[in-house]
């Protein structure tokens, strides 16, 4: 068993009502690249959290280096050199990037020989030399709140490395970034590999894991199906031992029938805090039983306009015609009645009250309406009623049913309980904004059905999202958006995906 | 994985804290409890009897009889007293309370105490209208006035985004200085240097009544309070306003996103805090005392915040927090009197309680791994039997 650097024997670890890993053992190897594949709620992050040391399992024992592990904190785990890199990022926003690293063992100095103070000199000298040895392209003296999330998280790993840490793990390190910078962050994890490191990656994302992966054991609701070798296992298997089934990756889609427009923007433009122009003189229309997409990189925009159309940041010129009626001035619970469903990127900060229960929150854009709400007083027992019906409809799983705190829950059926909560608004626009961030393969084909579902009922659909496969799936009409313009907009059968990918990155014709 | 075996008075321990809904209030009880012993420590420290002087608190609340009691003077005077006292503290506590239901900080309960009553005192105060006018009078008017400076806060805050901690703070201090200038200028009482008691018809607080041959104050106020926790706790839970509230405080983002007018919900929830704090220093004022001391601003409204979180912020809660801190802080001064227990250690035994409620999340964290150990434990033994 020495071969092992980790390894983890029968653990098993329960939540109230869920049990996130069930005795699940596996051995990682010193020097490799161990991909962890599942979809959301499978227990992945459960199973490294215990080995970083945030969580002690219930039952089973783990193994650092032939050395049972007796003492569970994070503490303890730095000390036997593993980090992680979490999928929230913990850094102080108005720090620079050096005090950041040292943050917790800051390097001593005396200042006049007496006065005891901090080296940061001396750490900017030892961050710079670290980010060049492994490629990471920052600059110590830069402050976090200047740096993008790709950089952030090129920080988070230098805080590892700094730590000196042997085993990394990457919790869902790709879902934040553009495809260039995941290539970006493909290249380090392969460095450090180069350079001995043993590197924990926790994903769903299959072609990262064909690409940089030496081995990967696959959770199905947290039981182990197996562990096996990239090079021999084809992706379509993985998926397929991923969600217990085969699953297509193309979408059976029906000819599109358009009828009349129902979300008209013209001439639209949004300023965001600081004044700068952020959407700058769109207009596109969607009909009935259309499905627009927006196609883009991130931070080009899109997102600003899908605010806009539903009345949470202001136009600062243009209309916005939804349903035959100009909506522009119109408060966000006006545009909701008059047939707007949103489905936001934020869906913890903006889709949902987290700790708020989940029958709430499934009622939150219907409290104030009969029968739910009567004269001012709210009836509980009706929210429960319909969260149940909708519960079961949208397979939303939880721990304790409608009474659970939405915070608890996974990010896929938190996810599925916003949907279900627009979709059951029955309006005649819906808008989608990046709706299956984070999600699995599973859930992802699940929200995929649905869409295509609401625009066969005549349903007008703005679908923004980052991912071009997506778009390229699902849309009828492709929008692709560069710094606040739309470039370009055309039938999604008259473009192909390069095409689309050119424009997105700014290239006309 | 420790094998330890969890010891029966462990086991006992996690059956009476029970679920996570019955924590909401075993957890501040055991605060209580632990304070109570740290209390009883320093006390022995001191040299006092720890149990004699938990009893003088109660004696001196009216809950236990005392040895004796001066002429006209019984258990129920002193209960009535008690109540006298409590009342202030219960609103001042609800008006916290309302605000932290929004996401709001309202550390101007005391300011807003002093405004109400002041502006209250001076225009009915000193009227001499008849009582059945002059009472409801003053009731409106300090909630009127407290409303207005509780909104004048949220205001602030909706429209140039100041944080509403550093504004109350200044309106405290604003207030109190104007106020003692118009007190000490127009209305000072030169013997007690306090500003002139207001007239008995106009005061919420009858004095000198006699029941059962005691003479005893009758505080008209309680009954108002104790209705306005009640009415409090279903406007948060039950009403559809309340629903608003709770979400702008729990999360604006999403309170927006739901098309909440979350403005309005501030401003509502400040106005609504202020009207509480109105009432409180109706009761204080225009009841407890009778008259305004310049230049103090009423500690009530500072304590509220401590009874409040006590309380898990919840009126019910601090139905129960506000009158156990009241006994403690009332409770003190007859402790002082008759064992010579210093009335500093009342103060100090509330610190405790609140230091000790502060602590809730951690002791619920600990519940939680104790009963995990415990559960895994149990599936042990059944797998092995």
């Amino acid at each position: 068993m020495d071969e092992y650097i980790v390894e983890m024997r029968h653990v098993t670890k329960r939540f109230p009502g869920i049990v996130a890993n069930d005795d699940v053992s596996l051995g990682i190897k010193k020097g490799e690249i161990f991909a962890l594949l599942g979809e959301n709620g499978a227990g992945k992050s459960t199973l490294m959290s215990i080995l970083f040391g945030m969580y002690e399992p219930d039952e089973g024992e783990v193994y650092i280096r032939g050395q049972k592990v007796e003492t569970f904190s994070p503490n303890h785990a730095t000390e036997l050199n593993i980090g992680m890199v979490h999928q929230h990022f913990k850094l102080v926003s108005n720090y620079t990037i050096t005090e950041n690293i040292i943050l917790g063992m800051e390097p001593p100095r005396r200042m006049f020989g007496v006065l005891p103070a901090v080296d940061v000199k001396g750490a900017d000298k030892k961050v710079a030399e670290l980010s060049r040895r492994y490629g990471l392209e920052v600059e110590p003296t830069q402050k976090i709140e200047d740096l993008n999330v790709s950089m952030q998280q090129r920080v988070e790993i230098l805080k590892m490395l700094y730590r000196e840490a042997e085993i990394l793990i990457f919790d869902e390190p790709t879902a934040v970034l553009t495809p260039q910078e995941v290539d970006f962050l493909l290249d380090i994890i392969r460095e450090m590999r180069r350079r001995g490191k043993t590197i924990i990656l926790i994903t769903h994302k299959l072609e990262e894991i064909k690409q940089v992966a030496d081995r990967c054991a696959i959770l199905c609701r947290g039981k182990l199906v197996g562990t096996y070798d990239v090079a021999a296992t084809s992706t379509s298997e993985m998926a397929a031992r991923m969600v217990g089934r085969e699953v297509s990756f193309t979408v059976d889609k029906s000819p599109a029938k358009f009828g009349a427009p129902v979300l008209n923007v013209e001439h639209l433009s949004v300023k965001n805090q600081d004044g700068l122009t952020v959407v700058d003189d769109v207009s596109f229309t969607v009909r009935g039983g259309e499905i627009f997409a927006i196609a883009g990189v991130s931070g080009n925009g899109q997102v600003e306009i899908a605010d806009a159309v539903a009345g949470l940041v202001p136009a600062a010129s243009g209309t916005i015609t939804l349903a035959g009626k100009d909506v522009t001035r119109a408060s966000v619970r006006e545009r909701a009645l008059q047939g707007l469903a949103y489905i936001p990127e934020d869906r913890q900060a903006r889709g949902l009250i987290l700790d708020f229960t989940l029958s709430e929150n499934l009622l939150l854009k219907r409290y104030y309406q009969e029968p739910y709400c009567v004269k001012g007083v709210l009836h509980r027992d009706k929210f429960d009623e319909k969260s149940r019906e909708l519960i079961e409809r949208f397979d939303i799983r939880s721990g304790q049913g409608e009474a659970t705190i939405v915070r608890s829950m996974s990010g896929g059926n938190q996810q599925k309980a916003i949907v279900a909560r627009e979709i059951e608004l029955d309006a005649p626009c819906i808008v989608f904004v990046q709706p299956t961030r984070g999600l699995d393969i599973g859930a992802i084909e699940n929200i995929h059905k649905q869409i295509l579902e609401e625009r066969d009922k005549g349903r007008a659909i703005l679908l923004i999202s980052l991912e071009l496969d997506e778009i390229m799936n699902l849309a009828d009409t492709i929008g692709v958006i560069y710094n606040g313009k739309l470039l370009k907009t055309a039938g999604a059968d008259t473009m192909t995906t390069h095409e689309v990918g050119r424009y997105m990155m700014g290239v006309k014709e | 994985m420790k094998e330890k075996k969890q010891s029966a008075l462990t086991r006992a321990f996690l059956a009476v804290m029970g679920d996570e809904k019955r924590q909401s209030f075993t957890i501040p009880l055991f605060a209580v409890f632990l304070s109570l012993i740290a209390g009883a420590v320093l006390m022995l420290v001191l040299g006092k009897n720890p149990l004699a002087a938990y009893q003088s608190l109660l004696q001196g609340c009216g809950m236990l009889p005392k040895e004796k009691y001066a002429g006209g003077k019984g258990m129920f005077t002193d209960l009535m007293s008690y109540l006298d006292i409590w009342t202030p503290m219960l609103f001042a506590s609800l008006a916290v309370a309302v605000a932290y239901k929004a996401g709001l900080f309202n550390i101007g309960v005391s300011g807003q105490m002093l405004i109400g009553g002041f502006i209250a005192s001076i225009t009915v105060g000193y009227s001499g209208l008849p009582a059945v006018i002059a009472r409801p009078l003053v009731i409106v008017v300090c909630m009127a006035v407290g409303a207005l400076a509780g909104s004048l806060i949220g205001f602030l805050k909706y429209k140039f985004n100041i944080n509403e901690v550093v504004s109350a703070i200044m309106l405290n201090y604003i207030f109190q200085y104007i106020i003692s200038f118009f007190i000490l200028t127009f209305y000072v009482n030169p013997i007690t240097r306090q500003s002139e008691t207001v007239t008995a018809e106009a005061r919420l607080t009858l004095q000198d009544v006699r029941i059962f041959g005691l003479k005893t104050v009758v505080p008209l106020g309680f009954i108002v309070a104790v209705a306005a926790a009640l009415a409090l706790h279903y406007f948060i839970n039950r009403t559809r306003t309340g629903f608003e509230l709770k979400a702008v405080g729990a999360s604006k983002g999403a309170a927006v996103y739901a098309g909440v007018n979350a403005n309005r919900s501030i401003m509502l929830a400040m106005a609504l805090s202020g009207a509480l704090a109105g009432l409180a220093g109706a009761t204080y004022y225009l009841g407890y005392l009778g008259s305004i001391q310049p230049k103090v601003l009423p500690s009530t409204g500072f304590d509220a915040i401590a009874v409040c979180l006590l309380g898990n912020s919840n009126p019910l809660g601090i139905l129960a927090s506000s009158f156990l801190i009241t006994i403690i802080t009332k409770g003190g001064t007859y402790m002082n009197s008759s064992i010579g227990v210093p009335q500093e250690v009342s103060s100090l035994i509330t610190a405790l309680m609140l230091l000790f409620a502060a602590c809730g999340v951690y002791i619920r964290a600990r519940l939680k791994r104790s009963k995990d150990r415990a559960a895994t434990a149990q599936r042990k033994e059944g797998e092995q039997a």
